[in-house]
């Protein structure tokens, strides 16, 4: 487990992401990281179905990472987070009274995983209902869970492949009470994989097929 | 009852007179009631005297109560002649009869006390009792003879109630005798074996269920009351009231056999090596006082393992996939460890009425620690089912270990779930072992044999008592003879894993040789020849003679085909006399001695005058070792040396 830094990459003018996401590839490789399989993320929404009309229904994300293949993550934007085993998608169907699963909105990113040295990339491909909608890139640093410290070095390892598509700190690093040295956890990583698929969802509202 | 006011009742007699005459009027005439006087009459009429008179008196007066009878009647008689001149007038006076019956009884009365004071006197009448008539009693002989056979026989049946009633109660207890025998045995079987009671059927569970094993099959026998067994003989001596019945599966006896053998030549060979044994052996080692029944259980259970522990082994070794598949034939896995190898693991199963020795096992086919790993391995695998780590679990969490339930909270990854996984199955940690046991049993014999071979440098093997199921360690030590505390630089200690063996070399070198018997035999005689040119080094040291170079593996010279030759120069204190070492595997050792150009008398040279060049040494000339004297090379190299140091 290390500090996570997970960052959207624009589609290149007049390149599909397909297209993209090769030369991402290419870059990479030629960086010297070695493949070492694929990796998926995946988000689904639940409708909280509450008894106070009036208020707006809260909504529960729960997502899955491939990293930590036995859990589930569970949140509310912006507030409450659970970590569970792989239970607790039985107990949503359980509790489809309650929460009600919006089956449209579910997004997830699918792809490559490399390894230099004590770094893990991995770089996906955002889909919302089978449609591409953007690029993520997720740099783990592994020797380090303190994000105060690595930052940094995080930052120098993104620019060396990515280019002026430079993402600044995190905001989940930067908005914790405790400060930016308390140890990164799992949570960390899909609270920003949360940002990264609200801000695609949205993106869908302006531009549709361009992204295609 | 206090309920309203009082009510007044009055009573009125029904005055209903008896109607005499009815006038023509209508007017009736009654019969005028009866006074109460003539009421008593009337009533008084009715007693009747003469009734109450007879039942008073005896019957010996009974003649006399008759003339008594006929005397009222007489009166009565004179009294109704009295009467009938009064015409019938039965009521004339209505006491009459009362007076004539009252007359009559006393007339008795006084008869009697006169009879009564006659008798008491004695003198003229007396008392006599009236005899019995014993002709009227007398029964014919038949009748009694009749009567007497009749008492007799309630008699008897009585008797025979009661000895009936005996002898069941005897055989009665001969069988709660049989019974508490059974009972007890029961009672001995239930305290080792579980039992219980389906229907009317008692029966009992072999497997190792109850232990954490999984394995589908039963176990189950049945306990039966042995009740062939007659009474009135004896009793034989190994009687047991209650007997088994051990599912057919389970009979005999089994045991599972490991061997390593040289690849079968053809495949068809598989499967037709008869595996049967004489099983007799396994149950005389039994403690004699152990009933028959255990000894069949025992051997049973242990056919049962033996097969769970087969069928384990088969499904493993068809669902893992590697580089060599494994082949299971019937009761038989066979696999490859090594090339050339063959690993059969097999269930010898013999049901003691097969007395068939087909190929006889040789004693040293057998890999006994190998099986009895087996047993252990899968006893351990039935413990983990069972342990404090898998159990008791939560309801909703899968069936796995304890840390691995916290997997998904706390965000495992691949590498932290898989280091609490165990991966390995039964086969393949059996396959394991066994080429550690045959790479350490070649690696043994391999040094072996170069040590009884070669002389000159010794081996010596030290192996560690210390090993594990994977790892074992020796300590190889190269020393030459007479001379082990100055040569002891090759020191090699190897480590023999399950495929490979690792040296670790004194002077910090590791190499690792693969499973070839060939690569540890060539290095070892590599190291022996470079064990020669050390040792010349070291007995320089001690000689006193200087080093002039020392290479371990020299590029000069014939190629060797094992290792590398190495060579050693070393000068005399003096400086006079050099002595040069070329050791090579193959090409042995070869000795050059460089003398002081002085003593070559025969090149004297006109162009050097000066006397000093003849102190220089001259060129090299070799020594004709095997003419030397000495038991090894260093011996002989120590006499070289004493012999050129003046």
């Amino acid at each position: 487990m290390g500090v996570t830094c997970v960052c959207q990459v624009p589609v290149l003018e007049g390149k599909s992401v397909q297209q993209t996401v090769d030369m991402l590839h290419r870059q990479l490789e030629q960086l010297g990281a070695m493949k070492q399989g694929s990796f998926w993320v995946d988000c689904e929404t639940y409708h909280t179905t509450g008894t106070a009309s009036g208020q707006p229904s809260k909504l529960l994300y729960v997502m899955h990472n491939s990293e930590a293949p036995l859990s589930c993550t569970a949140l509310f934007e912006g507030g409450p987070c659970l970590m569970a085993d792989g239970n607790f998608d039985v107990l949503m169907v359980k509790l489809k009274s309650h929460f009600q699963n919006a089956k449209g909105h579910k997004v997830e990113s699918r792809g490559a995983r490399y390894r230099y040295c004590d770094f893990l990339v991995k770089l996906g491909t955002v889909t919302m209902n089978s449609s591409a909608r953007g690029i993520s890139v997720e740099v783990e640093y592994c020797a380090c869970v303190v994000p105060g410290d690595c930052w940094n070095l995080i930052k120098e390892f993104i620019q060396s492949f990515l280019g002026p598509n430079v993402p600044e700190l995190p905001s989940v690093f930067a908005t914790k009470a405790e400060g930016l040295f308390v140890p990164a956890d799992a949570v960390d990583t899909m609270t920003q994989y949360l940002e990264l698929f609200g801000k695609v969802r949205k993106q869908q509202v302006l531009q549709g097929a361009s992204v295609r | 009852m206090s309920g309203g006011p009082a009510v007044r009742v009055s009573i009125e007699s029904l005055c209903e007179k008896q109607v005499q005459e009815v006038s023509l009027d209508g007017m009736e005439t009654y019969v005028p009631p009866l006074s109460l006087s003539q009421n008593l009459a009337k009533m008084a009429q009715r007693i009747d005297f003469n009734q109450s008179d007879e039942s008073e008196v005896e019957e010996g007066t009974s003649l006399e109560s008759e003339w008594k009878q006929e005397q009222p009647q007489v009166e009565a008689e004179e009294d109704c002649q009295e009467e009938g001149m009064l015409h019938f007038q039965p009521s004339l006076w209505p006491w009459d009869s009362v007076r004539t019956a009252l007359r009559s009884a006393l007339t008795e009365m006084c008869v009697l006390h006169d009879v009564l004071s006659i008798v008491k006197e004695k003198k003229y009448m007396a008392l006599d009792p009236v005899s019995q008539d014993n002709t009227a009693t007398k029964t014919p002989q038949v009748l009694q003879l009749v009567s007497k056979k009749r008492a007799l026989a309630t008699a008897a049946s009585v008797l025979l109630k009661g000895a009936e009633r005996l002898s069941k109660s005897v055989c009665e207890n001969q069988e709660n005798r049989r019974q508490r025998d059974f009972n007890s045995e029961l009672l001995r079987l239930r305290s080792q074996w579980k039992l219980r009671k389906v229907g009317d059927k008692i029966l009992g569970d072999l497997s190792y269920r109850s232990a954490g094993s999984l394995f589908p099959h039963l176990g189950t026998f049945e306990v039966i009351k042995n009740t062939d067994i007659d009474l009135d003989k004896k009793i034989p001596e190994d009687y047991c009231p209650l007997t088994v019945q051990i599912p057919s599966d389970l009979q005999g006896s089994a045991y599972i056999k490991v061997s390593i053998q040289k690849q079968a030549p053809d495949i068809g060979d598989l499967g037709t090596v008869n595996l049967f044994r004489n099983s007799t052996v396994l149950i005389s080692n039994i403690h004699p006082r152990y009933p028959i029944p255990f000894i069949h259980f025992c051997s049973a259970q242990n056919v049962l393992l033996c097969k769970e522990i087969l069928a384990q082994l088969s499904r493993e070794a068809v669902q893992i996939k590697s580089q060599i598949p494994h082949i299971v034939v019937k009761n038989q896995i066979i696999s490859q460890p090594f090339p050339g190898l063959q690993l059969s693991i097999s269930l010898c199963h013999s049901t003691g009425e097969k007395a068939q020795r087909c190929s006889p096992d040789r004693p040293d086919d057998h890999l006994y620690v190998l099986e009895h790993n087996l047993h252990q391995l899968i006893r351990e695998f039935h413990k983990q089912t069972l342990s404090s780590v898998m159990m008791p679990h939560p309801a909703s969490a899968p069936f796995m270990h304890k840390r691995l339930r916290l997997a998904g909270p706390l965000a495992y990854n691949k590498n932290q779930i898989n280091s609490l996984q165990q991966n390995e199955g039964l086969l393949e940690k059996i396959i394991k072992q066994a080429k550690h046991i045959f790479l350490r049993r070649r690696t043994a014999r391999t040094i072996d044999s170069l040590a009884s071979r070669i002389e000159d440098p010794q081996i010596q093997a030290h192996w560690s008592n210390i090993n594990d199921v994977y790892e074992s360690s020796v300590k190889v030590l190269i020393t030459s003879q007479g001379y082990e505390q100055i040569c002891k630089s090759i020191q090699l200690q190897l480590n023999i894993g399950v495929e490979q063996i690792r040296v670790v070399h004194r002077d910090g070198r590791v190499v690792t040789l693969s499973h070839q018997e060939q690569e540890l035999q060539d290095f070892l005689l590599s190291q022996m020849s470079q064990h020669q040119v050390h040792a010349v080094q070291q007995l320089a040291k001690v000689m006193g003679w200087h080093v002039l170079s020392f290479s371990n593996h020299v590029g000069l010279g014939p190629i060797e085909n094992i290792g590398n030759a190495s060579a050693i120069t070393v000068a005399s204190a003096n400086g006079e006399y050099a002595i040069s070492v070329r050791s090579g595997p193959e090409s042995g050792c070869k000795v050059l001695v460089q003398c002081p150009r002085s003593l070559n008398k025969d090149q004297k040279c006109d162009v050097m005058q000066d006397a000093r060049w003849a102190q220089l040494r001259g060129p090299y000339r070799e020594v004709q070792w095997s003419r030397m004297e000495g038991r090894n090379f260093i011996y002989k190299m120590e006499l070289l040396m004493a012999a050129l140091t003046p």
